[in-house]
């Protein structure tokens, strides 16, 4: 089932405004109820497509497109839908700012306990996310960019100061944002004897070597990442004690705001800045998320649109700067060593000795993204194809699941992640991942568009059509929810469970693979070098062809070309424009040209042989 | 309320168009009236099929009245003096349709003074108390008539009015219904110097595409692909063009599709062509039933 990103987003986008807007008015929360995190996706559905794809733009009513109304049918006409949107981020910025003028991104019903039957203390569920500040990051970026562009369409003053205000609103959330994920950033040092140093050390040997030799590599290849750890000053992970080159050391996100973690002292307006519970250890599940939404912060869209002011850039210099050096921490650990890589070792075993799937393919995404910025070659490319390709069967996805088989657990409910440092605050808290498949597509998505071998792009694109398929057979097929996701119980007979609502989180990681489907589809294909070489020698062909067919023809008065030719001279001029994007393209221009040139020639030469 | 009907270039179908939302409006249950104020061309009477009036009134046209040969214009209800079967009784529970026609070989109008200015703010003054919709057509593009009735309003505080501007959707009338508007010596110009405020008639200034030949129409069904995928870019290109010149869809009313009933002969499209006999497409009727509602929607005005 091939992926269709356009269709399926205008029929998602159908669906999501029927479930969001029931008897006329918005109405936030799905499964887990409405906290800043759930809602902040739920808009996303709308504004993440809206401000990234062109097709999709709903900031100028002069323009959107004709199946995005009819999409959106529900919520409006072209002109009540930006305005719904305006309403409907107020609400959402106001009722997310506490008294004292603090954003707040607290995880609330998306906290769970370890124990079902305890539910976590209201301290507990007010705590800040990193989940929440990235996905802030993303939805505050998108608000900016929108409330820009539509500003330019309106000219009543009361829609102009509300404008305004959403502007100032969002500005600081985002900066709140951003401040909370640079307390949120961590780096844990260890000896290489502890059992911390052990586990590492294990995931990294994937040859047998010494162990001396081993640490000795990799601490070589860590320099660079420790001296610019070093440097860091402001936020959180900038006290630890790196100058011990003895020391092996982690570096990444937590999940909250890290305990005892200093103020960053900047002159943006946030409020006061809460303190923290969240363990000193970097988490895999958190450190991955934070980097998908820190990168929006530098993308392209945000430049040109000149979304943040001096003083956000120079917070955003700060955690570019982390997810640099997190990026290649978890590059360098993840593809170290002559033989096998740590990541082809599935399942990924983290330093606390937990070991899961998810953690590998959590890597792998670090190890994707990496190569998306070296531009490295292809056979990396593939062996990171072929790690995606077993996570998918050892997950079930592109594999039947047998009864009672532990590999469900992973997409229903879901991986538990302990929130270590919660319990100081009431029960021992838990995150709970259930995005597997999800993220799985996205990052093969990602693979297949640098992928510049055929043959390693074709791979990865099957494999994207496989989970895709999956994907969407979880799917609600009907219901008040019907088009909207996440029915886990599809798929899986062993999941009991069937949901009623839908799940904001599923939902709106969907929409950013079709959204990066979309861009992906958007992008030049790929031209091999031998293609262009052969439809060049063709064209040349085809080309003196002509010209001698026009030598020999006899000139009548009043008729230059015969209408033959003149199409055959265009069909040649076409190919000569495009051939060096569309090589195959061209390929088949020529070859038409060339029979009709052929034809000429035959019929001559038939003539000749009669006489 | 008062609306008043003008295009920049002529055949943009602004008359038909007008006089089909005035019958709509009619059968929705109002009293209408429609002012043929295109004074070169008086045609109003053809298009609702009074065969007396085909060509402007023989007598006692607006002409004759605005220059002051006439205490009143003449006035034709519709119902009764149409010659087509299908206008000639008046449907239950609609309203009066009433046209003030121009007067045959009247002429335009060569300058404006006070004692036309006066007596045109009368006619409007009473016909406002008297109909729910009063629709003036006005000859294409800049002319004296359009500063009359320009003048006229400035003195009309209490009745209100509307503007639509009527354009084809191609580049140069998407171009020229903006000059119209905006350009030199256009409608917020001359306003302006009648005084009127420019930032408070634009609120009362709405667009109207008429032809439209919509991307998935069923009129293309017999075009090729090739064809369909370039009228499709060309269809993107023109609302670019159309944002740019502030003529886009928030400042647009309604859309009139292209049919051929109204390009071959202008005429009022009834139900019963839609229904019986299938000349004309449901669609334009309903476009037409769509505008007539609007004209009169306060929240179809609101804007942005």
């Amino acid at each position: 089932m091939r992926l269709q990103p356009r269709q399926q987003l205008l029929e998602l986008w159908e669906a999501a405004a029927r479930v969001s807007c029931r008897d006329g008015s918005w109405s936030w929360g799905g499964r887990d109820g409405s906290n800043s995190i759930s809602d902040a996706e739920q808009l996303l559905c709308f504004m993440y497509p809206a401000s990234e794809l062109s097709g999709f733009r709903l900031d100028t009513p002069d323009e959107t497109a004709d199946d995005v109304l009819a999409a959106l049918a529900r919520l409006g006409d072209s002109v009540e839908i930006p305005k719904l949107l305006l309403k409907v981020i107020g609400d959402y910025l106001r009722t997310y700012t506490a008294e004292d003028g603090r954003p707040v991104f607290s995880g609330g019903g998306y906290f769970r306990t370890a124990d079902e039957d305890v539910t976590p203390t209201a301290e507990q569920l007010r705590l800040d996310v990193v989940d929440s500040f990235s996905m802030s990051v993303t939805l505050m970026l998108g608000t900016l960019g929108f409330l820009k562009v539509f500003r330019q369409s309106v000219r009543r003053e009361s829609i102009r100061r509300e404008i305004r205000e959403l502007e100032d609103l969002a500005s600081r959330r985002l900066s709140a944002a951003m401040v909370g994920l640079l307390r949120s950033f961590t780096v844990n040092a260890f000896d290489p004897g502890s059992p911390q140093g052990l586990t590492l050390l294990r995931q990294v040997n994937q040859t047998g070597a010494p162990d001396r030799r081993v640490l000795d590599e990799l601490r070589r290849a860590l320099r660079p990442v420790r001296a610019r750890l070093r440097d860091l000053t402001i936020g959180s992970g900038s006290q630890v004690d790196l100058d011990n080159d003895n020391l092996l050391f982690e570096c990444g996100w937590t999940w909250g705001i890290v305990k005892d973690a200093p103020d960053v002292a900047t002159p943006l307006p946030i409020g006061p800045q809460p303190k923290g519970v969240a363990a000193d250890v970097p988490l895999l599940y958190f450190t991955v998320n934070a980097l998908v939404g820190i990168a929006d912060l530098f993308s392209e869209r945000t430049r040109v649109l000149g979304l943040l002011d001096d003083e956000q850039l120079t917070l955003a210099q700060a955690i570019q700067r982390r997810w640099d050096l997190t990026q290649h921490y978890w590059r360098t650990v993840a593809m170290s060593g002559r033989g096998a890589w740590p990541l082809e070792d599935i399942p990924w075993q983290t330093t606390d000795e937990r070991e899961s799937d998810y953690f590998s393919l959590g890597v792998s995404a670090m190890v994707i993204q990496s190569l998306v910025s070296n531009r490295s070659s292809d056979v990396d490319l593939d062996r990171v194809a072929g790690v995606l390709e077993e996570l998918a069967v050892r997950a079930r996805i592109t594999r039947r699941a047998i009864p009672g088989d532990p590999s469900v657990l992973l997409h229903s409910p879901g991986l538990p992640v302990r929130l270590l440092g919660g319990e100081e605050l009431g029960p021992d808290l838990v995150w709970i991942v259930s995005d597997f498949a999800v993220k799985l597509l996205k990052r093969t998505i990602w693979a297949a568009s640098i992928a510049r071998n055929t043959g390693t792009r074709e791979r990865l694109l099957t494999l994207a059509d496989h989970v895709w398929r999956h994907i969407s057979r979880r799917r609600f097929i009907d219901g008040p929810s019907a088009g909207l996701w996440d029915q886990p119980g599809n798929v899986f007979p062993d999941v009991e469970a069937r949901h009623e609502e839908p799940s904001w989180y599923m939902t709106e990681r969907v929409v950013e693979i079709l959204v990066s489907a979309a861009y992906a589809g958007a992008e030049t294909p790929l031209s091999s070098p031998e293609l262009v070489d052969l439809a060049m020698q063709m064209l040349g062909e085809a080309e003196h062809l002509l010209d001698r067919e026009l030598v020999t023809r006899p000139l009548v008065a009043g008729q230059t070309v015969q209408p033959k030719l003149r199409g055959v001279q265009a069909a040649l001029q076409r190919a000569r424009a495009i051939l060096g994007d569309r090589p195959a393209t061209a390929l088949a221009l020529i070859q038409d040209a060339l029979l009709d040139l052929e034809r000429l020639a035959a019929a001559r030469d038939s003539a000749t042989e009669a006489m | 309320m008062l609306v008043f009907a003008i295009s920049d270039k002529g055949g943009t179908g602004r008359s038909v168009t007008a006089m089909n939302v005035v019958y709509r409006h009619a059968l929705q249950g109002n009293d209408a009236c429609y002012l043929d104020y295109d004074l070169g061309s008086p045609t109003a009477g053809a298009i609702f099929g009074i065969g007396a009036a085909a060509r402007g009134a023989r007598e006692g046209g607006l002409h004759e009245y605005l220059r002051g040969y006439r205490a009143e214009p003449l006035r034709l209800d519709v119902w009764a003096e149409s010659d087509r079967e299908a206008l000639r009784a008046r449907p239950p529970g609609s309203g009066r349709l009433v046209l003030l026609p121009g007067s045959e070989g009247g002429g335009e109008l060569s300058s404006v003074d006070e004692e036309v200015v006066r007596r045109c703010a009368q006619l409007f003054g009473r016909l406002d108390e008297e109909f729910d919709l009063c629709v003036v057509d006005l000859s294409a593009g800049r002319s004296f008539t359009a500063e009359l009735v320009l003048q006229a309003t400035a003195r009309l505080a209490h009745v209100p009015f509307r503007w639509l501007v009527f354009h084809r959707w191609t580049r140069q009338h998407i171009i020229a219904a903006d000059g119209l508007v905006t350009g030199a010596d256009g409608l917020l110009d001359v306003a302006a110097r009648f005084g009127h405020d420019p930032d408070e008639l634009r609120d009362r200034i709405r667009f109207v595409r008429t032809a439209v030949l919509e991307p998935g129409a069923a009129e293309l069904a017999g075009l090729r692909d090739e064809q369909r995928a370039w009228l499709s870019t060309c269809d993107d290109e023109l609302r670019e063009l159309a944002r740019r010149h502030g003529v886009g869809r928030t400042a647009m009313l309604g859309r009139i599709p292209l049919d051929p009933v109204l390009q071959w002969r202008e005429q009022l499209i009834s139900d019963e062509d839609v229904l019986a006999s299938k000349i004309a497409n449901a669609e334009t009727a309903a476009a037409f039933d769509d505008l007539a509602r609007k004209i009169v929607d306060d929240s179809a005005w609101e804007g942005l």
